[in-house]
This record gives C-alpha cells, sequence and structure tokens, in this order.
C-alpha cells in the first residue's frame, strides 16, 4: 500500500469517526441540542474549560441559574471568541447539551456541531475554526 | 479520414499537454515548499477514531495491567461514566503519549541538538534529544519520559523510557507502567502532513506489542500557541460549579 493511498485512506476513516469533545462529557446527552432562552449573568474564560452562567425563567416564573461548560479559551479565540464576547446582561439563547441528570448544567463546544450562543440581535457564536486551516 | 485521425491525435495531445501544464507547476511548488526534514511549525493531529488516545483496541492486558484497568474510570470509551477518577481533572500532567492525542494544536521547535514539542495543552514543553545520546541505563521516572530522536531517511524515530506510571495512555482509561517503552515515527509525506506512528512496548501492562492506528498530523498555519496552563484551583471551582453537579445522580444533593 502506497503512503499516499495510505494517507487517504487515513484522513477517509478520519471524517467517518465520531467528534470527541474534552473529557467527561459522558454526563451530557450529546445526541440532544436544546434551545434554552436566558440572561447572563457571569462568562468565565479560563483553561481548559471556559463556563457560561445564566439566569433562565422556568415555566412557573422562577429563576433557575444555568451552567454551561465550553472549551478552552485557545479553541475559542481559533472560533473567533474573546474574553469579551458573552457579558453579564446578554439576552442570549443557547443550543446545548444538556446534563444526563436534568441538572440545569450543559455542555457546548467543538465537538458537538450544531451547538452555539445566539445572542437577541440574531448574532452568533459558534465553534468553527476561522484559522482556515484544514482539520 | 487521415485528416479525421490526426485531428483527434491532436486534440487529444493538446488536452494532455494542456493538463500537464496545469498539473506540473502545482506539483512542483507542492514539492518544493518543504523540507522533510524540517519539521517546525504549528500541528494538530487530525480527528480520528481514538477518542482522545491511541484507542480502546489494545492488546490482551496482563494481570496487573487488567487491575490497573479496573481502578480506571474514564469519562470516555467502553467504561465511561460520569464523574471518574481521570488525573487530568485535578490538572495532572497528561503524560506522554496522551498529549498527543488532545484536542489542543502544538508547536514542533527544532533547536541544537533537540527538538522541543510545546503542546497547548497544559502549556507543556516535550524535549527530545537528537545529539546522538543513547537512552540513559536508569532514569528516573517523568511524566512525559526521557526522549531520544533520530532520523531514518527522512522519518523522525523517537524512543521514550523513564516513565511513571500515574497517566493513562488516553482518555478511554488505557493503563500503563513505568516500565513503558514508545517508539514514535513521524514522516512528512506533503507541506501540510505529517504521518504519525506509535508503537507502546510494555510487558508489565500488555501481552503483546501495542502498534497503534497511524495518525495524520496536519499543520496549523496562523495558529500561535496561548498561554494555556492547567491550573488546580480553577479546576477544583469548576469541578464544584458545572462537573459535580453533571455528574450527581438525580435525587442527591
Amino acid at each position: 500500500m502506497s503512503r499516499r493511498f495510505m494517507a487517504a485512506t487515513i484522513t477517509l476513516l478520519s471524517l467517518c469517526a465520531p467528534a470527541f469533545a474534552h473529557h467527561g462529557n459522558s454526563a451530557y446527552d450529546e445526541t440532544a441540542r436544546v434551545p434554552i432562552k436566558g440572561v447572563i449573568t457571569e462568562f468565565v474564560w479560563v483553561n481548559p474549560h471556559s463556563q457560561i452562567y445564566m439566569d433562565v425563567k422556568d415555566k412557573n416564573g422562577s429563576i433557575v441559574h444555568w451552567a454551561v461548560e465550553t472549551n478552552s479559551p485557545g479553541i475559542l479565540s481559533r472560533a473567533g471568541w474573546t474574553r469579551r464576547s458573552i457579558k453579564p446582561g446578554d439576552e442570549v439563547t443557547i443550543i446545548l447539551c444538556p446534563a444526563k441528570n436534568n441538572a440545569p448544567v450543559a455542555y457546548i463546544g467543538s465537538g458537538d456541531p450544531g451547538t452555539k450562543v445566539i445572542f437577541a440581535d440574531g448574532h452568533e457564536l459558534d465553534f468553527k475554526d476561522k484559522t482556515g486551516a484544514a482539520q | 479520414m487521415v485528416v479525421s485521425v490526426k485531428m483527434k491525435n491532436f486534440v487529444v495531445c493538446t488536452f494532455v499537454v494542456v493538463a500537464a501544464l496545469m498539473v506540473s507547476p502545482f506539483a512542483m511548488s507542492q514539492a518544493a515548499q518543504f523540507d522533510p526534514r524540517d519539521l517546525s511549525g504549528v500541528w494538530q493531529l487530525a480527528p480520528g477514531g481514538g477518542g482522545q488516545g491511541p484507542g480502546d483496541n489494545f492488546p490482551p492486558l496482563t494481570v496487573w495491567g487488567q487491575a490497573r484497568y479496573d481502578t480506571n474510570k474514564p469519562g470516555y470509551g467502553p467504561k465511561a461514566a460520569p464523574g471518574g477518577n481521570d488525573p487530568i481533572l485535578k490538572c495532572d500532567p497528561m503524560g506522554f503519549p496522551r498529549i498527543m492525542f488532545a484536542i489542543w494544536p502544538f508547536e514542533i521547535i527544532p533547536i541544537r541538538g533537540r527538538i522541543l514539542m510545546f503542546f497547548e495543552g497544559h502549556h507543556t514543553i516535550r524535549e527530545i534529544w537528537m545529539d546522538g545520546r543513547k537512552l540513559p541505563d536508569d532514569p528516573d521516572p517523568r511524566w512525559y519520559g526521557y526522549s531520544v530522536g533520530r532520523w531514518e531517511g527522512d522519518t523522525l524515530v523517537v524512543e521514550t523510557i523513564g516513565f511513571n506510571d500515574k497517566t493513562w495512555l488516553g482518555a478511554q482509561g488505557q493503563p500503563h507502567s513505568d516500565e513503558m517503552r514508545t517508539i514514535e515515527r513521524y514522516h512528512r509525506i506533503d507541506r501540510d502532513t505529517i504521518e504519525f506512528n506509535l508503537v507502546i512496548e510494555d510487558p508489565k501492562t500488555y501481552t503483546k506489542t501495542w502498534n497503534t492506528e497511524p495518525r495524520l498530523i496536519k499543520s496549523r498555519p496562523g495558529v500561535e500557541i496561548p498561554e494555556s496552563f492547567c491550573v488546580a484551583s480553577e479546576e477544583e471551582e469548576f469541578s464544584k460549579r458545572i462537573r459535580e453537579p453533571a455528574a450527581r445522580q438525580p435525587g442527591k444533593e
């Protein structure tokens, strides 16, 4: 088998392989994409897990505090985020993978395509690499 | 009829020449744009089936290896469960070879007598001695082992011994011992691609040599490695606020 053929085979196999997010994600339902609307209370820009916290009104009108795990600042920067991309008071809808235990905890990130943050004015933050590199 | 055949030949010939002219400068520029022995730059493992590790198709475990594997509670793979005891949850060093399979890029920095690998994962430097020295007889155990490299043709071959046994080989909890020896092969097959092969010899843990699946490493032009320490105090805070609530069994506070 030639090297070129082998490389092409590996590339093709890579495309078929599932994408993996960061460690510990078996706590989340990565087959689900759930929209949750709320108001940002805190954005923690820290390695290796950045975090988004927000207040969400439940069906009864009570406020539920949600905590959302996401990627490292390195990965987020390459996807066009900065530490100022999300601010307290921002009204957002987050398309997320909820915790399997129904706690108000969730994951969004590069390993789960379709997860993203949508702002009230319509602009979005997703996890697609914007550096132009072939991955 | 003769004219028609000539015409046909002319058309075919023109097509071949035009195609060759279109392809050859491209091929030449591709060939000219890299030195197979210069691996400097920022790179990243292409996505593959290993799940942040060398895969779970490892050789049969020894009794010692099985006991270790039973103890490991990973967040990924056949044994995945929320919570767990992955050493990196406390910001322990990922160690080699696990860091190769992380989701972050790394930079290869050749300097005199050494090649450095600067990983975004945990802001880690690994050194590979290239000055012809032998592996030490009795190295102190280390998270990244003691590595010496050499060129075999255009393939960089790196041998490493002197590991501690505190790390996992991947996020799926594959164990290893302090007797592990790894052999890496890096072969740059075009400007943007390195073929990466990893062999793991660890008779204390596995009954056979593990020839892991070959993987591709792709160049990441324009990417700079940011500061990316894993800080235990920050990780502990993250665990309290997110990891533990996400892993808690329903009904238990």
